[in-house]
């Protein structure tokens, strides 16, 4: 059959493109993977310095200060439970790719979802690229990640960024383009310069959607992240990813727990966080 | 009491339980097993028996009538990429597998969505039972299927059936909150029994929003079919796994591509239904 020879010469391509690539871009991959490594041992280090009663308790205090009493002793004995099941590392490995994804798709999905936000055609114009990047399942975004940077924490990280970005830019730039038009008149006829009229009025604004889209991409991080076990990259995903291959029931629920918990624990907490921005303002 | 030393293994406690249900609920399992495979194979064995051109030919006929022109060049275009990677038996294994899942999850989530818009007081129960179920990563719907099915395809189509529900649920039950109550009101005025009401006033008014459900529901059931691949599902997901754990890019690049074809098509064609829908309300 004819396809057979067609997919024989797509394999063939694929593979020789991919070499020249790698050849050619070879420091320019080491360079990004040292850089999001680099990243990642940071906020893993930083993680791993206190003892874990300090963080369960830093979160609980946090949880007290934003949602209620109820959830901060929960979340500390949930986050505590954690560490009785001996998943102390993993947990801590899985939060620090998930908070560096997170901020990378930040730095880049702010910026951009507020331009997109002044300038209507650019916003237009990404419009079918967020919805594709959104209907594809993300479990594909692992394939160019490890293409290009190998096994490990790198390629978690851009395959979760990928998955991320989109909520961000969306709801940012939904934000910007929420502002009421009064304000902006106001602002205008105050004869107030741009960068204040940017800060003090459209960002006020903006800033519950945008609270609520960096809740969205955390959220997205989190699923993402632990589908990256696969490629390697530590944490959760990989003791889930073993443990079910195994079939080791017990490690497998474990790891499910501390998933759960932690994903519950930091959506609750953003989304409360969001909330409160939302009620200050309003 | 020092707490660092301090050691607790719900796991531990929880696997036993587990063996019990297997050893002693096996019966169920099994028929549960048997069922799923049985309908599955018919499925794909239905998609399969058809020759790829047929069926494409097919399916972009029905796509022309149902939804439009447009529509139905994507489909051919979608559905011949898949036959031209040699992705078309894999690609079928997925089709089928979303077909069955996403026809289980519509049949659990549309009573108990029409429910909770009846009674506040089930929607009060269910609503923070969705909230968490959204908010927990897909990954960990397969833990649980998997220690009951093993491996294969069962797992991965009761952690597809469940990750579908919450969404059509929840849109479920808001298509039907939409719905204006004055045509409630008439339709009892003038006498209607509850069954005319439902079919001939409240489905056809709360269309749109279960649309959207259904759209929902269909991609996110792809996308944990897909991640299914890593439990042994077989189908798309399983051809890139294959590609990133052998390192085979060019599968992995064939079948990634595959899927995309697959989810554009899936969502066209439910979005199109949609888009079809609204036009004539708007003129």
């Amino acid at each position: 059959m004819d396809s057979s020879a067609f997919t024989d010469v797509f394999d063939e391509w694929t593979d020789s493109a991919l070499e020249w690539v790698s050849d050619n871009g070879e420091s320019l991959f080491d360079y990004i993977r040292q850089v999001l490594e680099g990243l990642y041992d940071g906020i893993l280090w930083l993680l791993q310095l206190p003892p874990f009663y300090l963080i369960a308790l830093v979160v609980a205090l946090i949880g007290w200060r934003l949602v209620n009493v109820w959830f901060a002793l929960l979340s500390g004995i949930a986050l505590a439970l954690c560490f009785w099941m001996g998943l102390w590392p993993e947990t801590m490995s899985t939060l620090a790719l998930v908070l560096t994804a997170t901020v990378i798709a930040l730095a880049i999905g702010i910026p951009i979802g507020i331009a997109a936000g002044f300038f209507t055609a650019l916003d237009r114009f990404m419009e079918p690229g967020l919805d594709l990047i959104q209907t594809l399942p993300p479990y594909i975004y692992l394939l160019p990640a490890i293409a290009l940077l190998g096994y490990g924490p790198a390629t978690a990280l851009i395959a979760t960024v990928i998955v991320a970005v989109p909520p961000a830019i969306r709801l940012t730039s939904l934000g910007i383009r929420m502002t009421p038009k009064e304000f902006i008149e106001l602002g205008e006829a105050l004869g107030v310069t741009p960068a204040k009229m940017f800060f003090k009025i459209r960002l006020p604004f903006a800033l519950p959607s945008i609270m609520a889209g960096i809740n969205q991409s955390l959220m997205m991080a989190f699923g993402m992240v632990v589908i990256a076990g696969i490629v390697g990259s530590g944490g959760l995903g990989e003791t889930i990813y073993g443990a079910i291959r195994t079939l080791d029931i017990a490690t497998s629920i474990n790891g499910a727990i501390a998933i759960v918990v932690l994903t519950m624990v930091i959506d609750r907490i953003t989304q409360s966080a969001a909330r409160l921005g939302t009620g200050r303002k309003a | 009491m020092n707490l660092s030393t301090l050691q607790f293994s719900p796991g531990a406690f929880l696997a036993p339980s587990v063996d019990w249900l297997n050893t002693n609920l096996h019966p169920l399992f099994a028929a549960i097993s048997y069922l799923v495979e049985t309908v599955l194979s018919a499925i794909e064995a239905a998609l399969l028996f058809v020759p790829p051109y047929a069926l494409i030919a097919i399916v972009v006929v029905l796509a022309f009538f149902a939804v439009g022109l447009r529509a139905a060049i994507l489909a051919g275009l979608c559905l011949g990429f898949c036959l031209l990677v040699g992705l078309w038996t894999a690609s079928m294994q997925t089709l089928a597998l979303v077909t069955v899942a996403v026809m289980i999850s519509v049949l659990i989530a549309f009573p108990i969505g029409v429910l909770c818009s009846r009674h506040k007081t089930l929607e009060a129960v269910v609503r923070p039972i969705l909230d968490v179920m959204q908010t927990v990563p897909p990954w960990v719907y397969l833990i649980p299927a998997v220690m009951i099915f093993s491996l294969g395809r069962v797992p991965a189509i009761i952690a597809t059936i469940v990750y579908g529900i919450p969404p059509m649920l929840r849109l479920t039950t808001l298509a039907f909150n939409q719905v204006p109550k004055v045509f409630i009101e008439l339709g009892s005025a003038i006498g209607a029994p509850p069954r005319s009401i439902l079919w001939k006033i409240e489905i056809p008014l709360a269309k749109q929003t279960l649309l959207v459900g259904l759209n929902q529901c269909i991609l996110l059931s792809l996308a944990m079919v897909v991640l299914a691949g890593l439990v042994g599902a077989g189908g798309l997901g399983a051809e890139v796994t294959r590609g990133l754990t052998r390192m085979e890019m060019g599968l992995g690049l064939r079948a990634g591509l595959a899927i995309v074809a697959v989810a554009v098509l899936l969502d066209r064609l439910s979005r199109g239904l949609l888009d079809r829908d609204r036009l004539p309300k708007a003129r």
